[in-house]
């Protein structure tokens, strides 16, 4: 309902995937998932993902990988020729090597896994990543009251993902919203995420005429930015992840104000 | 589609009129500087421009103590709603969230809703066209809907720091406006949950601290019977009449046609045995 420049199919298919993560979570064990909190590797900035063993079932992943390609072609149906093959592709030792490498976001493997299956570019990190959030997603849950503030440029004290995504909670506490994993900790209101600048000269707000939720908090010490959503004003929360997909029109005015998704500290000589 | 109600707990109101700034705010609305009129409160009642006032009322309780009482007037959103029964051009109407608006460009300012609002919410806005003529367009609180279109709160309930105002699903707000009467039953006998049924319940639902008579507001509103007449029977009616008088005339001109050449063809005959 909310408006966006993301198609209304787009959006139905975001929704159906989420839907579909939720189910598989459901499906997991708990027990599965063994967090090994140290504290002294959090505070470092070390995500929490990191340092949890964790018992991935090679064939519920093979299965979900199916169920989300049944998905796609069910949304959009010119995607089947491309989206065929993938079945006979995947046996359990690629399917470990999609979850380890989609785990540590290397994308250059997927990219070269494409090249040479002839696939095309997006389809194999979408698909393992996709497969790959439910386990996050747990992993979230069960540490998320552990989880009370993130270190200034580590990311997503959970599972590393850069920080871009805050929402405007209760009297206005900023709290930032992980869509890859759905953890979510208190920052300070005028802090940045990249590299903790606390300046108030240097911190700054870009906002959309007509866009009465959104503002962008720029870091002109870093080059970086977050997207703020005042979330109050909603009718009913949407989820993290669809938040962050409505709100994209933010991300294009930051990048063409030549402000970074990961902020980066200049050299000073 | 879901309904929405926005619920008003004036219990909690500290009347701070951030909801007048806030929707003047979003509707652009133009201000309008008063005089003074005695108490806090800043306009008699809702204007074309001012869609909600702040009501501040001094009351007597029962024990003899001053009570100071707070209310976000605006308008009720009925179910079953004069405004919309009485206009002549079909210029009110509901929305899918159950809210009423108007249509500016289908009103002809004439002035019925004014009149038959049992809230007296509704007012004429004058307007000048470039020719100077004058014209009058009614006004009045939309709930927000073009926020609701966008999945976003009213303004005024956006705006609110006491958490006085809420917005949602119809049934959850009702239920907690029954759950806050009973918590404050003790610190006001007198409160009650306004949603009267003689409009067929409202999508502003109140709990008032006091009797309904102490804010100004009818026990109990009901849609005037002229305005049931007009538009249940008046008007289906007059477009049954239209139908029938069409038919009529219609009817008479076939009539007449077949007559009138029987009465020409008799004519000629007559002209023939006349010669």
């Amino acid at each position: 309902m909310i408006k966006s420049v993301v198609s209304k199919e787009y959006q139905e298919l975001q929704k159906e995937i989420i839907k579909l993560q939720e189910k598989w979570k459901l499906q997991l064990d708990p027990e599965t998932i063994r967090p090994n909190l140290d504290k002294a590797a959090m505070e470092a900035g070390v995500p929490v993902a990191a340092l949890t063993a964790i018992d991935f079932e090679i064939s519920l992943f093979l299965q979900w990988v199916e169920e989300i390609n049944a998905l796609i072609i069910k949304s959009i149906p010119e995607l089947e020729p491309k989206l065929a093959g993938i079945a006979s592709l995947l046996n359990e030792e690629i399917a470990i090597n999609w979850i380890e490498e989609a785990f540590a976001f290397n994308h250059l493997y997927f990219a070269s896994f494409a090249e040479e299956n002839g696939l095309e570019e997006w389809i194999p990190q979408f698909l393992a990543e996709t497969a790959l959030r439910p386990y996050l997603q747990l992993t979230a849950e069960k540490v998320q009251n552990e989880i009370h503030r993130a270190v200034p440029g580590a990311g997503c004290p959970v599972c590393g993902e850069p920080v871009r995504l805050a929402a405007l909670e209760d009297e206005g506490k900023k709290v930032i919203h992980c869509p890859r994993c759905l953890a979510h900790w208190h920052a300070k209101r005028l802090e940045c995420s990249h590299c903790g600048n606390e300046n108030h000269k240097t911190v700054q707000f870009l906002t959309i005429e007509g866009d009465s939720v959104s503002q962008i908090q720029v870091c002109d010490e870093c080059n970086g930015y977050i997207k703020i959503i005042d979330t109050r004003q909603y009718i009913s929360q949407p989820s993290a992840a669809l938040l962050d997909l409505n709100s994209i029109h933010l991300d294009f005015v930051a990048q063409e104000n030549s402000y970074n998704v990961v902020g980066e500290k200049k050299q000073t000589n | 589609m879901t309904k929405y109600v926005k619920y008003v707990d004036v219990t909690k109101c500290d009347g701070c009129r951030a909801c007048m700034v806030a929707c003047k705010n979003w509707n652009d609305l133009p201000a309008e500087p008063t005089e003074f009129l005695g108490s806090a409160q800043s306009h008699a009642k809702t204007t074309a421009d001012t869609w909600n006032v702040l009501q501040y009322i001094e009351h007597e309780n029962g024990k003899g103590n001053l009570e100071y009482l707070f209310r976000h007037s605006s308008c009720f959103h009925c179910t079953d709603a004069a405004c919309e029964k009485v206009c002549p051009e079909n210029a009110i109407s509901y929305t899918k969230y159950g809210t009423v608006v108007i249509d500016q460009d289908t009103c002809v300012g004439c002035g019925y809703c004014t009149q038959n609002c049992p809230f007296e919410v509704i007012s004429l806005k004058e307007y000048k066209d470039k020719n100077g003529k004058e014209y009058r367009k009614a006004h009045k609180c939309t709930m927000c809907t073009d926020r609701i279109d966008e999945g976003l709160q009213p303004a005024c309930v956006t705006t609110c720091h006491t958490g006085a105002m809420e917005f949602g699903d119809k049934d959850a707000m009702i239920q907690k406006a029954e759950q806050r009467v009973k918590e404050i039953k003790d610190r006001y006998p007198n409160a009650m949950v306004y949603n009267p049924q003689g409009v067929g319940g409202t999508h502003s639902v109140y709990v008032l601290a006091e009797k309904p008579s102490v804010y100004g507001l009818p026990d109990n509103p009901k849609v005037p019977t002229s305005a049931v007449l007009w538009k249940d029977y008046a008007q289906p009616i007059g477009k049954a009449m239209i139908g029938a008088t069409t038919m009529a005339v219609v009817g008479a001109f076939v009539a007449n046609k077949i007559f009138s050449k029987k009465a020409n063809g008799h004519d000629e005959d007559g002209g023939g045995n006349h010669e």
